[in-house]
């Protein structure tokens, strides 16, 4: 009698738990080479590298997704090494105090036939809530992300305002990842 | 004086031109640093060979005009103008997929000068004497 009240239990309890575990869980993708992360404004433009962190997304849940990722301030190319040097330096970046720029997610949705990640973006020592709209392409063996959206430099204290710098960078990022 | 000055531009871009490109395989080996995207040698040696011509050909012409104060407001111009043309490497920008561009000044700016020298190392076998026109 006893063993025939525990043995759907049991399986109930395995099946629950295996639908809870599908549901919450979201694959966990490795960034790969070839990362882009660049940004644009009037008279300066460049890369960041150092990209690491955690993707974890899926298309199916979004909502179980969380995207925690750094670049290297120290990092950044903007083809010139003057520009470079000065923007490493104390009036923009200050590297030597913040020498990453971090994002993490807050909540992922599905937006159109596209996604949106809304989370923290702390530069400089400036945290601010940013939302990033972005596309995934999947493909065989991983997939790629693609998202583009702007920042105010003035914000995250990045230099001064006005200048020949412009005040909104355009970021533009494409992540390969594999599984 | 004319087919002299040209002359002498020619050997001495030439001259310029090869110890660039020893200079620059010197900067690669010690600094591991590769412009050779952007610095080719074709534009290495046509770079000097322009700035030596274009020397040659201000040299005749300001010999001609100013005389016995030609000599030294060439070499004076030559050598200011020489200076003034490390803007360009300072200021330059290489594309975003090639690394350490603080390096590429070092590179390139000494070049800037090897055609001067050149020319300087070489004119006493082309001009006897100081021209006087």
């Amino acid at each position: 009698m006893r063993s025939k009240i525990t043995a759907p239990l049991v399986a109930a309890l395995i099946l629950l738990a295996g639908s809870a575990f599908t549901f919450i869980a979201a694959q966990n993708w490795n960034i790969a080479d070839g990362y882009s992360v660049g940004f644009t404004s009037d008279d300066a433009s460049g890369i960041f590298k150092g990209l690491k962190g955690t993707v974890a997304f899926d298309e199916q849940n979004p909502g179980a997704s969380k995207f925690d990722v750094t670049v290297d301030v120290a990092s950044i190319n903007t083809g010139n090494g003057l520009q470079n040097k000065h923007a490493r330096s104390d009036e923009w970046f200050d590297a030597a105090k913040y020498p990453v720029i971090h994002f993490s997610s807050r909540q992922v949705v599905k937006a159109g036939n596209a996604y949106e990640v809304t989370g923290d973006l702390d530069i400089h020592g400036v945290k601010k809530q940013v939302v990033i709209p972005f596309n995934f392409q999947k493909a065989a063996a991983g997939g790629v992300f693609t998202g583009k959206f702007t920042v105010n430099r003035n914000d995250y204290n990045l230099g001064k305002p006005g200048g020949d710098v412009g005040e909104v960078i355009k970021i533009d990022l494409s992540v390969p990842v594999s599984k | 004086m004319l087919k002299k000055s040209l002359a002498l531009g020619i050997v001495a871009g030439i001259l310029a031109g090869i110890a660039s490109l020893i200079y620059s395989k010197v900067y690669h080996s010690s600094n591991g640093a590769d412009f050779s995207k952007v610095a080719r040698t074709t534009g290495i040696l046509a770079g000097s060979l322009f700035g030596t011509l274009l020397a040659g050909l201000g040299y005749y012409a300001i010999i001609r005009a100013l005389k016995g104060k030609g000599e030294i407001v060439f070499n004076l111009l030559f050598a200011i103008l020489s200076f003034a043309s490390i803007v360009g490497p300072i200021g330059f920008k290489l594309p975003l997929d090639m690394e350490a561009p603080e390096l590429f000044p070092g590179l390139t700016i000494p070049m800037h000068f090897f055609p001067l020298v050149a020319w300087h190392t070489l004119k006493p076998l082309f001009f006897k004497k100081t021209a006087k026109a």
